[in-house]
C-alpha cells in the first residue's frame, strides 16, 4: 500500500517510454520522437476505493460515517463532483477533497467495512519530444526495419494463397468507435504510413515512372531530384505551377526533403493539364462536368482511361470532394480499373468532404458498385509548397497522391515487375487495407491504406482473381449498409450486389464454367435463390459479377439466416506459357449470408420508382432547387441509397419496407405494394404505363408524387455556357418533367401548374422549406388539399452565371412527416398527389453563410456560394481552409478573408 | 459580401480571357522548325527474322505485333509475336479503315499503318507535327512505335473536348483528323 501522507508533492518520471516508430524521414533517422510520462500528486485529493459498486448517495454516506469516527471532528471535506453521464451509475470509487488530512483520519476511513483503500490522487502528464537520435547512422539497412512491422503483425499467418476471401464474415467490425486514443500525430504522411520501413530496406521508388496530371511544377523546385519531363497541355504558355496544387501532389509522391514524399527516386513526368482557374476546392473537375457522354460505352474519357490501364499503367484517382452527400463519386475514380481514393482525417474519421455512395452508372436497372476502393489521410496533410517549403492541404486530391506515392514505392519493392499491374496492385491494396469501425463500405471501401501489409502481400503475390467486396453478408451492420438495413423477403424485388472481379492474371480474362451457386443446406441456403450475371470479357483487368438474391417461395413466411456461396472461375491467356493457347485459371468463392423475414403486409411496402429518374449525364437535367446556383446539374442519381438516403432511412425507421423499381411501371405486381413513390421524375411515361397505373390505383395502390418545377422561361434562364464545350446547355426538363406527370394524372382530374414557389411551412410539427416547386393547378372537388400560400418565385430566379464554375453540393433532401399524411389519405380512401417539398434545415445559401458542425476540424464548415472550411465566419472567393493552427491560404490566388 | 461579388467578376473575367483555340497534331510552321524525329522505318520487307516481338498489349481480343500481324490473343506466341500459322492471323490488314486513314479498331489501324507504303505519309506527318507533340514523336524510335502512337486517340479525335468527331472511326494513322459526323 502507498504511504498515505500524500500532501507533499513528488514527481517521478517514468523512464523514457517506447520511441514511436517514426524515425524522421531524411537519411534514415536523425530525429526520434520520444514519449514521456510523468505524474504528480494532487494536493488534498484522495481516491477512496470501495469493495463494491455503490450509488453516489451510498458512497457519500459511507465516507461521512467513516469520517465521523475520526478524531478531529472539524475535518473539512467534500466529494469532488463528477460531471459526466456515467456518474448516474453505481461506481466503486470516489474522489474526496480533504483539507488538512492527517494520516490518522485517513486510516479511520480505511476502517470502514466497505472501503477498500485510500490513495492520493495523481495527475499523469504525457509529453512528446523530438530528440536527435544518437544511433542514427547505424541501422540504415539493418534488420531493425524488418522487425518493426513484425511487432504489430496480427497473429494470422501472413502468407495467404487467396486475396479474395480476406477475413470473410469474420472481419470484425468493432462496434465501438467512440473509444479512441487521441494523440498528437506528426503530420508527415509518409512516416505515419511507415514508408521509412521500406526506405530502410533500400526501396525509394527508383525505376518507377509516375505521371502527374495537374497544374504543373516549377522547374527548379528544391524538393525534386528526378523530374524527367514537363509538358503543358493548357492554353496558358507556361510549364510552371501557378497554384501549388500540382506541386503539392508531386511532393507527396516524390519530395526528397522537408515534407518527405513516398518515392523520392521515382521518375516524374509532369503534365500541366489544368490552369489556375480550372481547379476549385483543391479539386479538379472541369473536365468531368463536360463529358457529353458519361456512360461506360461512350465516353471518350472512360475509353482513354481503359487504354491507359490496359497498357499496364496503374491509375490512382481522387473519388471527389462532394461529400457528405451520397451518390457523388467522380470519374475516373469510379471505374473498375482505377484505384479510387477517399479521404480520412488523422483520427480515422471519413473526411466530411470525401465523396461516397455507390456508383450511379448502373442505374436504374442495376445497382452501383462499391467505391471508393480505399481511404487514406486527406485532411491537413503536409506537402511541398509552390516555390519551396511545406504547406497543408485537404481534399481527396490530397489523399490520392498519398496512395499514388505508396503505389510507386510498393512497385519499386517488387523484384519481378511483371507481376505489378493495375489489378495486382489494387488487389494488394484492398486486401491489406484496415477496416475502419462503424463506417459502411460505400464510404470507406475496403478501409484504410496499410503500406506495410500491402508490401507483404505484393511481395508474395501469385497472379489470381479476387472479388470486391470479397463476401456478401447482408446482416453485417454498418459495413454492409444499406443491405443490412432491410432484410429480404419472398416477393420483394431481388437484392442486387454488384461485385467487381479483379483479375491480376492478365489484361483480358473471361469467366469459364458458369458460376455455381452452392446453398449451405444446414444453414438454410435453400431458402434463397441466387442468380448471377457477369461481364462476357473481363477487360481491362476487371469485370462485374452481379449477384441477384431473392427469397424462395417456401420461405414466404419463414424467418432466419440463410447462407451459401457462389464459385467463379476466371481464365486468362497465359503469357509465359510455352504452349500456345495456354490459360491461367483462378477460382474464387463468394460467401453469401442473408437475413430473411416473412413477407410484410402490403400496406408496409413502398416501391420507389427509379426508372423514371434520369440524371446528368446523358442529358442536362437542372438541379431541383433553383437556389443551388453553383450546381446546375442533377447528377446524384436520385436513388434511395444515394441522395435520398435520409428519406430511405426515415421510412425504414417508421417500419416501411422500401424497394426499388428499375423497370417500367408495367413491370411490377401492384397488388404487393401499398404505395408507389415518384420523386422528381424526369422521364416520360409510355401509354401502357399510364393505363396500367390507372388500373393499379383502382385496385388500391396509393401514389405519391413529388413534382418539382417546370417552367419554360426559367429553363431558358438556367441554360449555361460551358467554356469547355463552347456551347450552351439547355435543360432537357425542369426539375421534374411536369408535363409528363400531368399526362399521368390527368385521368383523375389533377394537374400541376408551371408556377414556381418557395417558402417555409409547418406540417405535423415539422418545419419545412419548400424550395422551388410548382403548385396544384387542378384537383377534384371531393379530394383533400392541404394548402399553404408560398412566395411566388415566378419572376425567374437570379441569373445563373454564364460560366460553369464549379459543381457544388446538392443537399440531401429529407421528407419527413409524409408517412403521417399518407396514413391520413388512406383512411379517407382518397388518393392525392403531393407536391415536392424540401425540408431545409440548411437553407439555400444566398450570400450569407450556413454553418454546419464539422467533425474533422472541430470547427465549422461554412457553405457560402462556394465551399469553405473555415474557423468561424468566412467570406470567400473560392476556397479557404483554416486549420486550428491558423494556417490559411487561398486557392486560385484569389483573396480569402476569414473574419473571426 | 461585396468582396464576394467582386471576386466572382474577377473569375468571369479570367474565363473570358481564355482564348478559344483548337489543339491539333499538325501546325503550319516554317521548315526550319521541324521536330527532330528519328524514326527508323523498316525497309519494306516482311521477311525480317526476329525472335522477340513487341505488340500492342492493350487489346481486348486482338493484338498487333511489330511485324504488322493481327491475331487473336489466344494465338499470341510466348515471344510476343502472332502465330502466323493461325487461321485468323493477317498481316498489314486495313479492315475497318476508311480512305482518310481512320479505322474503327485500333489493332487494324496499327497493322495498316505498318504497311511499307505508308512511310511517305508518316514522314510527311512527322515533318509537320505540332510542337506540343514533340516529346511524343521524338521519343518514338521506329515504325512500329510511331504507328502505336499515331493510331491512339488524341485531342484531335474529339470535338469540344467531349465527344468523338467520329465514334465509328476514331483511330487514325493518316494526317487528317476523323471526319466530323453531324450530330
Amino acid at each position: 500500500m502507498e504511504p498515505l501522507e500524500g500532501t507533499k508533492s513528488d514527481s517521478d518520471h517514468a523512464p523514457d517510454q517506447e520511441p514511436l516508430p517514426s524515425n524522421s524521414a531524411s537519411n534514415c533517422s536523425q530525429l526520434t520522437l520520444k514519449l514521456e510520462f510523468s505524474s504528480k500528486v494532487v494536493e488534498h485529493e484522495y481516491i477512496v476505493a470501495f469493495t463494491g459498486y455503490f450509488s453516489a448517495k451510498a458512497r457519500s454516506l459511507y465516507i461521512s460515517s467513516a469520517l465521523r469516527n475520526a478524531a478531529d471532528r472539524a475535518l473539512e471535506w467534500h466529494v469532488v463532483p463528477r460531471e459526466n453521464p456515467a456518474s448516474d451509475f453505481p461506481s466503486d470509487f470516489e474522489l474526496v477533497h480533504i483539507r488538512q488530512a492527517s494520516a490518522r483520519s485517513l486510516l479511520t476511513l480505511e476502517d470502514h467495512p466497505y472501503i477498500k483503500r485510500v490513495t492520493p490522487q495523481r495527475k499523469v502528464f504525457r509529453s512528446l519530444k523530438y530528440i536527435p537520435s544518437p544511433e542514427a547512422a547505424a541501422p540504415c539497412n539493418a534488420t531493425r526495419g524488418t522487425q518493426k512491422w513484425q511487432s504489430w503483425q496480427s497473429s494470422r499467418p501472413f502468407r495467404r494463397t487467396s486475396l479474395s476471401l480476406g477475413a470473410g464474415f469474420w472481419h470484425a467490425t468493432g462496434r465501438h468507435s467512440s473509444r479512441r486514443l487521441l494523440r498528437a500525430i506528426p503530420r508527415h504522411v509518409a512516416q505515419i504510413l511507415q514508408a521509412d520501413v521500406l526506405w530502410q530496406m533500400g526501396h525509394t521508388g527508383s525505376g518507377v515512372k509516375v505521371a502527374v496530371f495537374d497544374t504543373g511544377l516549377s522547374e527548379k523546385h528544391p524538393h525534386f531530384k528526378n523530374v524527367k519531363e514537363r509538358t503543358n497541355w493548357t492554353n496558358e504558355k507556361t510549364l510552371d505551377d501557378g497554384l501549388g496544387h500540382g506541386t503539392f501532389v508531386a511532393g507527396v509522391i516524390a519530395s526528397m526533403r522537408e515534407c518527405q514524399g513516398f518515392a523520392p527516386d521515382s521518375e516524374l513526368h509532369i503534365f500541366r493539364v489544368f490552369t489556375n482557374n480550372q481547379v476549385h476546392d483543391g479539386k479538379i473537375e472541369i473536365k468531368q462536368i463536360t463529358d457529353g457522354n458519361f456512360n461506360e460505352q461512350g465516353s471518350h474519357r472512360v475509353g482513354k482511361v481503359w487504354e491507359l490501364t490496359a497498357n499496364r499503367v496503374i491509375m490512382v484517382s481522387a473519388i471527389g470532394n462532394d461529400g457528405p452527400l451520397y451518390g457523388t463519386l467522380n470519374n475516373p475514380a469510379d471505374q473498375m480499373d482505377v484505384i479510387g481514393v477517399g479521404g480520412i482525417d488523422f483520427e480515422d474519421n471519413i473526411a466530411r468532404f470525401s465523396s461516397r455512395g455507390m456508383t450511379t452508372w448502373e442505374l436504374p436497372g442495376g445497382y452501383g458498385r462499391v467505391k471508393p476502393d480505399i481511404v487514406t489521410y486527406g485532411s491537413g496533410v503536409r506537402g511541398s509548397g509552390m516555390k519551396e517549403g511545406c504547406r497543408s492541404l485537404s481534399g481527396t486530391s490530397v489523399a490520392s497522391p498519398v496512395v499514388a506515392g505508396a503505389v510507386t514505392l510498393l512497385a519499386s519493392t517488387v523484384l519481378n515487375r511483371e507481376l505489378v499491374n493495375p489489378a495486382s496492385m489494387k488487389q494488394a491494396l484492398i486486401a491489406s487495407a484496415r477496416r475502419l469501425p462503424g463506417v459502411n463500405m460505400f464510404e470507406q471501401g475496403h478501409g484504410k491504406l496499410d503500406l506495410i501489409r500491402a508490401y507483404q502481400i505484393l511481395n508474395s503475390y501469385r497472379p489470381q482473381a479476387s472479388l470486391s467486396p470479397s463476401y456478401i453478408d447482408l446482416t453485417e451492420c454498418p459495413y454492409m449498409w444499406p443491405y443490412c438495413s432491410q432484410p429480404i423477403y419472398y416477393g420483394g424485388m431481388p437484392t442486387i450486389v454488384n461485385v467487381t472481379i479483379l483479375n491480376g492474371m492478365g489484361v483480358t480474362g473471361r469467366i469459364i464454367d458458369k458460376p455455381v451457386w452452392q446453398p449451405y443446406l444446414p444453414q438454410n441456403g435453400d431458402h434463397m435463390d441466387v442468380a448471377v450475371s457477369y461481364s462476357p470479357v473481363l477487360w481491362p483487368w476487371a469485370g462485374y459479377l452481379a449477384v441477384s438474391i431473392s427469397v424462395a417461395k417456401k420461405a414466404a413466411s419463414w424467418e432466419g439466416i440463410a447462407q451459401g456461396h457462389v464459385m467463379v472461375t476466371v481464365a486468362s491467356p497465359a503469357e509465359n506459357d510455352s504452349e500456345v493457347g495456354g490459360e491461367l485459371t483462378s477460382t474464387v468463392k463468394l460467401p453469401i449470408k442473408v437475413k430473411i423475414v416473412p413477407t410484410p403486409p402490403r400496406s408496409k411496402r413502398v416501391l420507389w420508382d427509379q426508372y423514371h429518374n434520369l440524371r446528368y449525364p446523358p442529358g442536362y437535367f437542372p438541379r431541383d432547387n433553383l437556389r443551388m446556383k453553383n450546381d446546375p446539374l442533377d447528377w446524384n442519381g436520385d436513388h434511395i441509397h444515394t441522395n435520398f438516403r435520409d428519406m430511405y432511412q426515415h421510412l425504414r425507421s417508421m417500419g416501411y419496407f422500401v424497394e426499388v423499381l428499375g423497370a417500367p411501371i408495367t413491370c411490377f405486381d401492384a397488388s404487393q405494394y401499398g404505395t408507389l413513390l415518384m420523386v422528381d421524375s424526369e422521364e416520360e411515361y409510355f401509354p401502357e404505363e399510364i393505363t396500367k397505373l390507372r388500373r393499379d390505383i383502382d385496385n388500391g395502390l396509393s401514389l405519391i408524387i413529388f413534382s418539382d418545377w417546370y417552367n419554360t422561361s426559367v429553363m431558358r434562364k438556367v441554360k449555361f455556357y460551358d467554356e469547355n464545350t463552347r456551347q450552351w446547355w439547355m435543360p432537357d426538363t425542369g426539375g421534374a418533367n411536369v408535363p409528363a406527370l400531368n399526362d399521368l394524372i390527368s385521368v383523375w382530374g389533377m394537374a400541376f401548374s408551371d408556377g414556381l414557389y418557395e417558402g417555409d411551412f409547418t406540417l405535423a410539427d415539422h418545419d419545412m422549406y419548400y424550395a422551388s416547386g410548382c403548385s396544384i393547378a387542378r384537383f377534384p372537388e371531393d379530394g383533400i388539399v392541404i394548402a399553404k400560400n408560398l412566395k411566388d418565385q415566378g419572376t425567374p430566379p437570379p441569373q445563373n452565371t454564364p460560366h460553369l464554375l464549379k459543381k457544388g453540393r446538392k443537399r440531401e433532401r429529407k421528407k419527413e412527416g409524409r408517412e403521417r399524411r399518407r396514413e391520413k389519405e388512406r383512411k379517407k380512401g382518397g388518393r392525392k398527389e403531393e407536391r415536392k417539398e424540401e425540408e431545409g434545415k440548411d437553407k439555400p445559401p444566398s450570400l450569407s453563410c450556413v454553418f454546419l458542425p464539422c467533425r474533422s476540424f472541430h470547427s465549422f464548415t461554412c457553405v457560402c456560394g462556394l465551399v469553405c472550411v473555415c474557423g468561424l465566419v468566412c467570406v470567400c472567393g473560392l476556397v479557404c481552409v483554416w486549420f486550428s493552427v491558423c494556417v490559411w491560404f487561398s486557392v486560385c490566388g484569389l483573396v480569402c478573408v476569414c473574419v473571426v | 459580401l461585396i468582396l464576394f461579388d467582386v471576386l466572382r467578376k474577377v473569375q468571369i473575367y479570367f474565363n473570358e480571357e481564355r482564348t478559344i483555340r483548337d489543339r491539333t497534331l499538325l501546325e503550319v510552321r516554317d521548315p526550319d522548325h521541324r521536330i527532330p524525329w528519328k524514326v527508323r522505318f523498316n525497309l519494306g520487307n516482311s521477311s525480317r527474322q526476329i525472335t522477340q516481338c513487341r505488340n500492342s498489349i492493350q487489346g481486348k481480343t486482338l493484338l498487333t505485333d511489330e511485324l504488322g500481324y493481327v491475331c487473336e490473343r489466344k494465338d499470341l506466341l510466348v515471344n510476343g509475336c502472332c502465330n502466323i500459322n493461325a487461321p485468323s492471323t493477317r498481316q498489314y490488314i486495313c479492315k475497318s479503315c476508311l480512305a482518310n486513314g481512320c479505322c474503327s479498331i485500333y489493332e487494324y489501324c496499327v497493322s495498316c499503318c505498318l504497311q511499307p507504303d505508308k512511310q511517305p505519309l508518316l514522314e510527311r506527318f512527322l515533318n509537320r507535327a505540332a510542337e506540343g507533340f514533340q516529346n511524343l514523336f521524338t521519343a518514338v524510335e521506329d515504325h512500329f512505335e510511331l504507328c502505336l502512337a499515331k493510331c491512339r486517340t488524341s485531342s484531335q479525335s474529339v470535338q469540344h473536348e467531349n465527344t468523338y468527331r467520329n465514334p465509328q472511326a476514331k483511330y487514325c494513322y493518316g494526317e487528317s483528323p476523323p471526319e466530323l459526323l453531324p450530330v
